[in-house]
């Protein structure tokens, strides 16, 4: 007996009983809906989660500091090591000189895979002039990659820098509300003056400079103008670890980096020679996923640098999810187990029916493992038929609470989203499930059938 | 009227195919062990029409049944076309019932939710013969057995002499050489049995199977056989030539 006549065999003896197969691929429809429902709902529900937090650039992003520190020790901050009171505290790493983040550096980690972009933190102190209005305050470096990224993915006034080599700036609201009493959009297309520390050779020094050595340099004061393109909102949040870019003043990053430059040398100038000299304190790493974070942190570490991330953070998140994802399946396995019950039940009847039907088949030359193939078969049909009727079930419920609770959400202000997610692995998954759990479900009636005495099931009536 | 098979008109000897020597089988019924056969020795050759006769619990069906492959015997020996029965797995003695015999039961015994011409392609199906073929050989079955226009009538729909016609057809499927009856007629009334013997004797003469018919009825028997094979409480008591 072929496997294709043994198909045919079981479709035939599904279609004679067919309200019974019907109710029972139901049961299995409705098990498997549950289920599919339970974990499309929890994987949904990561998927926003991780989408929403992922848009806020928050775990694509990596930081790297120069040198061997501990990433937990640095995070942990002054606390353990600071009052030396931990024996295991691990050793310090002055061992190996720290390797500097100079721009060889970046073209380093730039060329790692999956890396998106890099780009250094550059905050300069600088007065800032509008009007009467003047202050000192940090300007950042923004690279054109972060346009609608993280804090910029809203521009509360205005827009976001269209080029590298803009000449313009945007202003952190606060700023904004600083400037002028009030409507801070007004504030868009205005001019501001950035003061900065700069330098600049001095053929013959008029006086000895505290400051000075080797080739005379004069720290002076260098104004640059820039136009108010955007003003943006401060965002709240764990944005510490991150490295906000949210400063008084954004500009270009070109832009920041030559003033940056200036700086640096006058800093050296001032501070006979320790500055940070064309090196950078902190270099932000983009990843193009936030699945490869972990992975290219782990590279950058091998290079000999300190990365973190918040990723870690994420794992967590994603822990918790498991963890959600197992309860809901679980919950809804139980629809499945009660469905899987009803197979075996459905299948027992029907040997009980068919007890004569298989003394016969046996009679005229079906062996036991023809007997049992048949119904093997019939339980998976009854499984993937009630698989298949089960996804379209889940996915159909699974879209009208989206609807109802996204509406739900609108009306509470909220962005709406997939609640519900069913991507191809839960189908094939849930179409597995249904197969398998069919399938051991038919093995215990289906070797009852097989065993059967072919003398008493002849005169079985 | 009865003439003896063609093999044996043609002046040689013909095979044992069938020979039994101290067959037993017992069952335990609670604390009674029931001897169904105590002792059974017979021999049949091709081309034979052997009549089993006795009354009810003779052992006639019993011996039926083990003959058919369908139960195992408890001691002695049972060897068919020089197989040895008594050491057959499960799935042996369904290759033996497959391809060595054909089955005629009292009750028909066939399958109620399929047509004649399904029916009898089954058999087929469990002997690997592929879709085309069996669906082609039922037809013609059904046609020799005088069934031509009712192939896709089911059971019900059938007298019970056209019943058991498709049980016959059935039972020839896979072309067997030993045909075992078992009351074919039993359920029938006296003209439909007539007709019903009259095939199974086309059978053994013109193609040769050898039949070997359970009946109760020694008329019957002694009308249709060449050989009466009396038994009693488990054992042979007499063998008749007709």
């Amino acid at each position: 007996m072929t496997f294709a006549d043994a198909v045919g065999l079981a479709l035939r003896n599904l279609r004679q009983a067919k309200l019974r197969t019907a109710l029972t691929t139901l049961g299995v429809a409705i098990g498997i809906a549950s289920l599919a429902g339970m974990v499309s709902l929890g994987v949904g529900l990561q998927d926003q989660f991780v989408d929403r937090f992922t848009r806020s650039g928050m775990f694509d992003s990596i930081n790297v500091l120069p040198g061997n520190i501990d990433p937990r020790g640095f995070v942990a901050g002054g606390r353990g090591r600071g009052r030396g009171a931990q024996p295991n505290a691990p050793a310090a790493p002055e061992a190996t000189p720290p390797k500097p983040l100079d721009d060889q550096a970046l073209a380093t980690l730039a060329a790692l895979e999956n890396v998106k972009d890099v780009y250094p933190m550059i905050r300069v102190p600088v007065e800032i002039r509008f009007g009467d209005h003047s202050e000192f305050t940090q300007v950042a470096g923004v690279p054109i990659s972060a346009r609608g990224q993280g804090p910029f993915a809203t521009i509360t006034h205005g827009e976001f820098f269209r080029s590298d080599s803009d000449a313009a700036c945007m202003i952190s609201l606060e700023m904004g509300n600083r400037l002028v009493n009030e409507n801070p959009s007004q504030l868009v297309g205005k001019e501001l003056t950035l003061g900065y520390a700069s330098s600049s050779p001095v053929a013959a020094p008029p006086a000895m400079l505290p400051g000075m050595i080797g080739v005379p340099t004069m720290v002076q004061r260098a104004e640059t103008r820039c136009r108010i393109i955007g003003i943006v909102e401060r965002e709240t949040g764990p944005m510490a670890v991150g490295g906000s870019m949210v400063t008084g003043v954004m500009i270009p990053l070109p832009k920041a980096r030559e003033i940056n430059e200036q700086f640096a040398i006058a800093q050296r100038t001032l501070m006979r020679g320790r500055g940070m000299d064309g090196k950078y304190q902190t270099v932000t790493v983009k990843v193009t996923r936030p699945q490869h974070t972990q992975d290219v942190e782990e590279r950058i570490r091998k290079l000999g640098y300190s990365a973190f991330s918040l990723n870690d953070a994420l794992q967590g998140a994603r822990r918790a999810f498991l963890v959600l994802d197992i309860i809901l399946g679980l919950t809804g396995s139980i629809a499945l187990t009660v469905a899987s019950l009803g197979i075996i039940n459905t299948m027992v009847m029907s040997i009980l029916e068919r007890t004569r039907e298989i003394g016969i088949m046996k009679a005229i030359g079906g062996s036991d493992s023809d007997v049992r193939r048949i119904f093997l078969v019939e339980a998976s049909a009854i499984g993937l038929l009630g698989g298949i009727t089960g996804i379209l079930l889940g996915w159909l419920v699974g879209r009208i609470i989206n609807f109802g609770a996204n509406y739900y959400i609108v009306q509470q202000g909220g962005t709406p989203g997939n609640l519900f997610s069913l991507p191809i692995w839960l189908i094939a998954g849930a179409l597995g499930f249904s197969l398998v759990v069919s399938l051991a479900a038919g093995v215990f009636p289906a070797r009852r059938a097989a065993r059967l005495d072919p003398i008493h099931a002849l005169r079985h009536d | 009227m009865i003439r003896q098979p063609a093999s044996i008109l043609s002046g040689l000897v013909p095979p044992a195919i069938l020979e039994t020597r101290d067959l037993t089988k017992h069952y335990t019924m609670g604390e009674v062990v029931v001897r169904a056969l105590d002792g059974v020795s017979i021999s049949v050759r091709e081309g034979e029409f052997v009549a089993l006769v006795g009354t009810s619990g003779s052992g006639k069906s019993t011996l039926l049944n083990l003959i058919a492959g369908l139960d195992h015997a408890s001691g002695g020996t049972l060897r068919i076309f020089e197989q040895d029965l008594a050491h057959m797995s499960r799935d042996e003695l369904s290759v033996h019932r497959r391809r060595n015999v054909g089955i005629i039961f009292q009750s028909f015994n066939l399958v109620s939710t399929m047509s004649a011409a399904e029916n009898v392609a089954l058999a087929m199906m469990f002997a690997g013969v592929k879709r085309n073929e069996r669906d082609e050989r039922a037809s013609k079955l059904l046609e020799s057995v005088g069934l031509g226009g009712r192939q896709t009538h089911r059971p019900k729909e059938l007298s019970g002499g056209e019943q058991q016609r498709v049980a016959i057809a059935r039972a020839l499927s896979n072309e067997p050489r030993l045909l075992l009856a078992d009351e074919p007629t039993g359920n029938l009334d006296s003209r439909t049995s007539h007709e019903i013997m009259a095939l199974l004797k086309e059978l053994n003469e013109r193609d040769g199977k050898t039949v070997i018919m359970v009946t109760h009825d020694p008329l019957l028997a002694s009308t249709h056989a060449h050989r009466t094979v009396t038994m009693l409480d488990g054992r042979v008591i007499s063998e008749s030539a007709a």
